[in-house]
């Protein structure tokens, strides 16, 4: 990217400026080093890296993933390194690369959620945080943070008490009313908010009438989400002031060209990089010259010009 | 930094044929710097055209050889669902995208003089390629090459002309009783087992997970060291979905689990808790 394009590219997601607006989705894109060989990390606006607890998790037993029409289930179960293991093992590859890291973090509890914010927050390099709240609240005998106005507050005020870092809220979109949880993490203080997580979703094998996760259900993700994810994208950016970051199913420039045109600030690219680990770039290439055709400047005059 | 541009390849296909019902062989041309592989290692394979089936799919590499100046790699697979079936629809000159090789692939370790090689069905992919690399590349230096191969039925003992140029003896069953033994393959392994000089072998194994599993018990209690090919399920191939984890074993808890597709899909059958996953 030339300096030219990087200004043009440039957004501000609550006071972390990106040198454009396509990121990588949580879970997509492991820690950043997986697509060392088919990238250059350094052109994308920002890494977010596979979901981090405070001790590592196993996952799930396979089979793990299905694909669907359009899509993907995954049931992977939030496997991770922890957060100890992500800081001495995997950051120090990515402190060397000149890309803002977003850190996404997951717990049982608020406590849990606060101590993996603290100890991400004393750590060199890390930019961002990204709170997941797909997650059930042990707590709360296991309903889910995010689908909860009450808890989803909870979680996002104490993730600000325990950070510095601009902190990213980002919702479930298996929700009867997206705004009402988007307005409630605003309220807690969230710097900005990204949608969606994956649809909880089914398949079954008819043969021997089983499913083919071994989880039963899983996420589903890729091209067969993307118009709900953009009409809740759409929803939610008219209900709330902080900046939205719009994911779900984006594969080419001209699905995140969509989130941008809805309301969306940046976007994340998610299982795109599964099919093309070089889809970001050419996200990022293709973005660029439909700015250039449309004789647009700047990004900014792009974002949120949908005509109703 | 591996060379971004050159980490995802066109292939085109010269031909695709079924070679028994549901069974295909596909060779295609790669390109000629197609990065060297290892036998056991793999690539993820889609079609260029069109957005179905969406993700790619992993396939052994059954054989990489120069023809006519040309790269050639031979892909054998059975239709196990709908991507495959898809893939197995691709004629002549159709192009594939492919990301590879991937992942570890078997090690023939220096100074063992005998190859054991047990294939189970499709397992006879890179086994294939394997007896290839020892016959091509390690000749003189190994001893002799042995395989067993079982399979369902005598129709699907797959490429035994080719094998008995490549392997000193070749040890066959089929389920059905059509050909050779009448039992798995995992019986006259471990018939046999007693006569393998224990330091002097390596067993290398590819198969249903019944069949690997099976084999992981027989090296145990022979205390012949073996490596498996081990197949899941995968959405990227290169280490980030997560889609095919298997549990270490208690003897290698610094990971509790590892992605076949970049730890393996080759795995010494120590290195695998064997109770994990059922089937």
């Amino acid at each position: 990217m030339k300096d030219n394009n990087s200004r043009r590219l440039a957004v501000d997601i609550g006071g972390l400026v990106l040198k454009n607006p396509v990121m990588t989705a949580s879970g997509t894109f492991g820690y950043g080093e997986e697509y060392a060989a088919y990238i250059d990390l350094s052109v994308l606006g920002a890494i977010v890296v596979k979901g981090l607890s405070i001790t590592p998790r196993e996952g799930n037993p396979p089979s793990r993933i299905m694909e669907t029409a359009s899509g993907m289930l995954n049931a992977v179960g939030l496997e991770n390194v922890g957060v100890r293991a992500f800081i001495d093992e995997k950051l120090p590859f990515l402190r060397e690369v000149d890309v803002p890291v977003i850190a996404n973090i997951l717990g049982d509890t608020v406590e849990e959620y606060c101590e993996v914010a603290h100890i991400l927050s004393e750590a060199e390099g890390i930019h961002a945080l990204e709170v997941n709240i797909s997650c059930p609240n042990v707590a709360q005998g296991g309903i889910d943070f995010g689908v909860n106005p009450e808890l989803a507050f909870k979680v996002t005020e104490g993730v600000k008490n325990a950070t510095d870092l601009p902190v990213i809220v980002k919702l479930t979109p298996n929700v009867t009313d997206i705004t009402e949880i988007a307005k409630s993490v605003e309220d807690a203080g969230a710097d900005a908010i990204s949608l969606i997580n994956t649809l909880t979703g089914l398949s079954i094998d008819i043969e021997k009438r089983i499913p083919h996760l071994k989880n039963i259900t899983g996420g589903l993700s890729g091209p067969a989400i993307k118009p709900v994810a953009l009409r809740m994208v759409w929803e939610v950016v008219r209900a709330v002031s902080v900046p939205v970051i719009g994911v779900g199913g984006i594969m080419k420039a001209g699905d995140a060209l969509e989130f941008l045109v809805a309301g969306a600030r940046a976007v994340q690219v998610g299982t795109a990089n599964f099919v093309n680990p070089r889809s970001t770039v050419e996200i990022i290439k293709g973005i660029a010259a439909y700015m250039e055709r449309k004789g647009i400047d700047d990004i900014k005059d792009l974002i949120g010009t949908l005509k109703t | 930094m591996a060379d971004p541009e050159k980490s995802i390849a066109t292939g085109i296909i010269i031909s695709n044929r079924e070679i028994f019902k549901d069974h295909f062989l596909m060779i295609l041309r790669v390109p000629a710097d197609f990065r060297a592989s290892v036998p056991g290692q793999f690539v993820m394979l889609r079609r260029e055209e069109g957005d179905h089936p969406f993700l790619g799919r992993p396939f052994s590499i059954h054989s990489l050889y120069s023809m006519n100046g040309e790269t050639v790699m031979e892909i054998l697979y059975r239709i196990s669902g709908m991507g495959t079936a898809l893939i197995a629809r691709l004629t002549a000159d159709d192009r594939v995208t492919i990301l590879g090789p991937l992942g570890r692939g078997f090690d023939v370790p220096v100074g063992k003089k005998k190859i054991v090689l047990v294939a189970g069905g499709m397992g006879i992919a890179p086994l294939f390629y394997l007896a290839e690399y020892c016959l091509e590349e390690r000749r003189g230096e190994l001893g002799e090459t042995v395989l067993y191969f079982g399979a369902q039925s005598s129709h699907h003992l797959f490429g035994l002309d080719r094998l008995e140029r490549l392997c000193s003896s070749l040890k066959l069953s089929t389920d059905d009783g059509t050909f050779g033994y009448h039992g798995p393959v995992t019986d006259l392994v471990a018939g046999d087992a007693l006569s393998f000089e224990r330091n002097d072998s390596t067993l290398f194994a590819c198969g249903p997970y019944g069949m690997i599993k099976e084999m992981a018990r027989i090296a145990e209690k022979f205390s012949i060291p073996c490596q498996v090919s081990v197949e899941e399920k995968m959405a990227c191939g290169i280490g980030a979905c997560l889609g095919c984890a298997v549990r270490a074993s208690g003897e290698n808890t610094s990971k509790r689990f590892m992605r076949v597709c970049k730890e393996g899909p080759v795995f010494d059958t120590r290195e695998i808790d064997w109770n994990w996953r059922e089937g």
